[in-house]
């Protein structure tokens, strides 16, 4: 038997051929390939043109989101039950002749429960929270779709996507641009977007003071990914994003918020592969602030164990934030601006997690759980907690089958 | 697509088989193209001059002249790492690859047939065996006299890593590189399309299977070039380092992998097996495989999910 490279074998040939990617690397291949991998021949990385993906995928994603009761002492009137919410994904990605690929994305959130309406006082003076009710239900269905085009250096897709609930509807629609230099280790992106929101809340057990309103949201961001050795990987990037319209939350009594909303962030994230580990190690930060004089810091250290079949990460994730200049718990309804939204507060979080994937042929599965917990004293800032930060848990479960 | 590329393409013989090289030219220099070939041609007679048994001046050949001498030969990084590549491949599979049992060879003389004598392969078996082999700090002695070493199953499967490495690190895109039968292919054809490549029945005839690769190589081993024919028994070129004796197992195994190294190691090793054997091996190490087994008899994911299409 021979593999037959004449010039006729090497032009397309008729007859039954195969292509599949490449399973994940067995224990004993991934030992051998550990005892070569320094030599110069294996540290030359495939220059890949940006090509679409070989093979249809076809994804589905459920996570549920529920939110720990409100402690009871900080609650002066209504349920002390919180938000939970049942997020549904599909994901459809297909390659279109050999440039272009389409993607659609649907997700559906239902959520039920209740939310804080607004501080007040309490007897012994601390705020507490007087909750909305255990009456909110409320679904959210997100319909996307992606086109892609690749050339040698890179791609470049245009999102249309639409989203509605009762209350509110946003369409939006972005171009992204992903393009690399000439040796591949160097990839530039830029991305815009600009979404159109509707908000008409809807009068239930709580009252509201606004009919109709709108906002209008325009971003970008522009980052750089530099390929530092064979097994280490820097990204850096910034967004900028402003908002003009309707910004408060129409759902809580104390929340008047500026009509427009700057935020800027710079995230960067660093990869380190080890070989003998056959492992790596995920650093990602963040810093973000805003025209409302907040900011924060997000840290996340992750590692993301291979393994024979699939791959492990665990992560933990800090978070800082100091609060917005027109916080405050109960809200000073005098000034220009007032909230008392927990969201706005100085607080501190910290989230503990582990994603699973597993490989079986042209599946993938993936489980994932992680639990976040607040408190207004873990931040960098030290303030008053805010009565009615969140804690929650959060499982995901997945299926992604890839096929051509 | 309507990009003009141009292809250009080499055939020459290296390493005592035939090599072909195409490069599908979008992005180098069309004076580019004679620097790369001869860059490519110089590193694969420097691969041959330094691991050759043939040739007399050889790395390999100076450590095996000092067999039993005491004399231990100092190694470079790159014969080091090929040293604990095959280690560890002798450790995999628990003893059958071995690249000390080239000495069976005197006992074996598969270019002019005829089996070897029982006392000549009483003479060798002694001198078979890597846990025998003085290795440490890159300096190797081999302790017996006659022993030898002989890096030919892995060597031509390396070579085709290093000249797709230095393609690719050349700046071009697209490539396949065929060493008599081992094959590289870098990224996909300038037209977009994978490259093709045919895996042919032994015997002739049409292809077998046609795989379509992109950034994957692919290596066949088998003992359809060499055989002896014994008892009306085709005897296998593969021998058994611990018995002498050819080995009954595949005709040939063809795996994938990233690497045209690991792909052709795992391959060799299954065909060092009896047909059951060689496919547990080859499923413990999850590339995808087609074996052609000793009755004759195609099997394997490359060849199910060909069927399927």
């Amino acid at each position: 038997m021979v593999v037959a490279l004449q010039g006729a074998a090497v032009a397309a040939t008729e007859g039954r051929n195969w292509m599949r990617p490449l399973p994940a690397a067995s224990p004993l291949i991934k030992t051998l390939r550990g005892t070569i991998a320094l030599l110069p021949a294996y540290q030359v990385l495939p220059a890949h043109g940006d090509a679409p993906p070989a093979f249809t995928e076809v994804g589905f994603r459920y996570s549920r989101y529920s939110e720990d009761s409100i402690d009871a002492e900080r609650v002066i009137f209504g349920s002390s039950q919180r938000y939970d919410i049942d997020i549904s994904q599909f994901w459809l990605e297909t390659p279109v002749g050999s440039n272009w690929a389409v993607a659609l994305d649907i997700q559906n959130d239902y959520q039920t429960g209740a939310s804080p309406w607004f501080v007040g006082a309490q007897v012994d003076g601390e705020p507490g929270v007087i909750m909305s009710g255990a009456s909110i239900q409320d679904n959210r269905l997100e319909v996307g779709v992606t086109t892609r085009y690749f050339w040698a250096d890179g791609n470049a897709g245009f999102t249309v996507s639409h989203s509605d609930e009762d209350d509110y509807e946003s369409v939006s629609v972005g171009a992204d641009l992903s393009w690399s230099n000439e040796s591949k280790a160097r990839t530039w992106s830029a991305s815009v977007s600009t979404s159109n929101d509707r908000v008409s809340p809807t009068t239930g057990v709580i009252p509201v003071f606004i009919d109709r309103e709108n906002l209008d949201t325009q971003s970008g961001y522009f980052g750089v990914t530099q390929i530092l050795s064979r097994t280490a990987l820097l990204r850096v990037g910034l967004n900028y994003t402003y908002s003009e319209g309707f910004l408060s939350d129409p759902y809580k009594l104390n929340d008047k918020r500026p009509s427009t909303h700057e935020r800027t962030a710079l995230s960067a994230g660093y990869r380190q592969f080890f070989i003998a580990a056959d492992g790596s190690l995920q650093l990602d930060y963040r810093y973000y602030r805003d025209s409302w004089g907040a900011d924060s810091h997000t840290l996340e250290l992750g590692w993301a164990q291979n393994l024979a079949h699939g791959m492990v990460t665990p992560y933990f994730r800090y978070y800082s934030q100091r609060e917005a200049d027109f916080y405050s718990a109960p809200a000073d309804r005098s000034a220009t601006y007032y909230s008392d939204d927990y969201r706005l507060s100085t607080y501190g979080a910290y989230t503990l997690g582990v994603k699973w994937a597993i490989n079986v042929g042209d599946w993938v599965f993936e489980l994932q759980g992680e639990r976040y917990k607040s408190s207004g004293s873990w931040g960098l800032h030290n303030s008053e907690a805010a009565p009615a930060l969140v804690d929650f848990w959060r499982g995901t479960v997945g299926v992604i089958w890839r096929f051509d | 697509m309507t990009e003009s590329y141009c292809r250009i393409e080499r055939q020459f013989r290296i390493m005592g088989g035939p090599a072909s090289i195409v490069i599908d030219d979008a992005s180098l220099r069309s004076d580019g193209h004679e620097a790369l070939f001869n860059s490519l041609h110089s590193r694969l007679n420097e691969l041959e001059s330094r691991y050759s048994r043939f040739q007399a001046d050889s790395l390999i050949n100076l450590i095996n002249l000092r067999a039993g001498s005491g004399v231990p030969t100092e190694v470079d990084t790159e014969t080091a790492t090929l040293l604990n590549f095959a280690a560890e491949l002798w450790l995999a599979s628990e003893g059958l690859f071995d690249i000390t049992s080239g000495a069976l060879r005197k006992a074996w003389d598969f270019r002019r047939g005829g089996v070897a004598s029982p006392a000549r392969l009483a003479e060798c078996l002694p001198k078979i065996g890597w846990d025998l082999v003085e290795y440490e700090n890159d300096a190797i002695h081999l302790p017996l006299e006659g022993m030898e070493i002989d890096l030919g199953g892995i060597v031509k499967e390396y070579a085709v890593d290093c000249v797709a490495a230095l393609i690719r690190k050349a700046g071009a895109t697209s490539a396949l590189v065929e060493l008599a039968g081992d094959v590289a292919a870098v990224g996909n054809q300038a037209n977009g399309q994978p490259w093709r490549v045919s895996i042919r029945d032994p015997d002739g005839g049409d292809a077998l299977l046609t795989l379509s690769l992109c950034d994957t190589a692919a290596a066949t081993s088998g003992n359809y070039a060499r055989t002896i024919n014994h008892a009306g028994r085709r005897l296998s070129h593969f021998l058994d380092p611990y018995t002498g004796w050819p080995v009954d197992g595949p005709i040939s195994v063809t795996t994938l992998d990233r690497q045209c190294l690991t792909a052709g190691a795992i391959a060799t090793v299954a065909c060092l097996k009896p047909d059951s054997k060689a496919q547990h091996w080859l499923e413990d190490a999850g590339l995808p495989w087609l074996m052609m087994k000793s009755c004759g008899n195609l099997s394997g994911p490359l060849l199910r999910a060909a069927s399927h299409l």
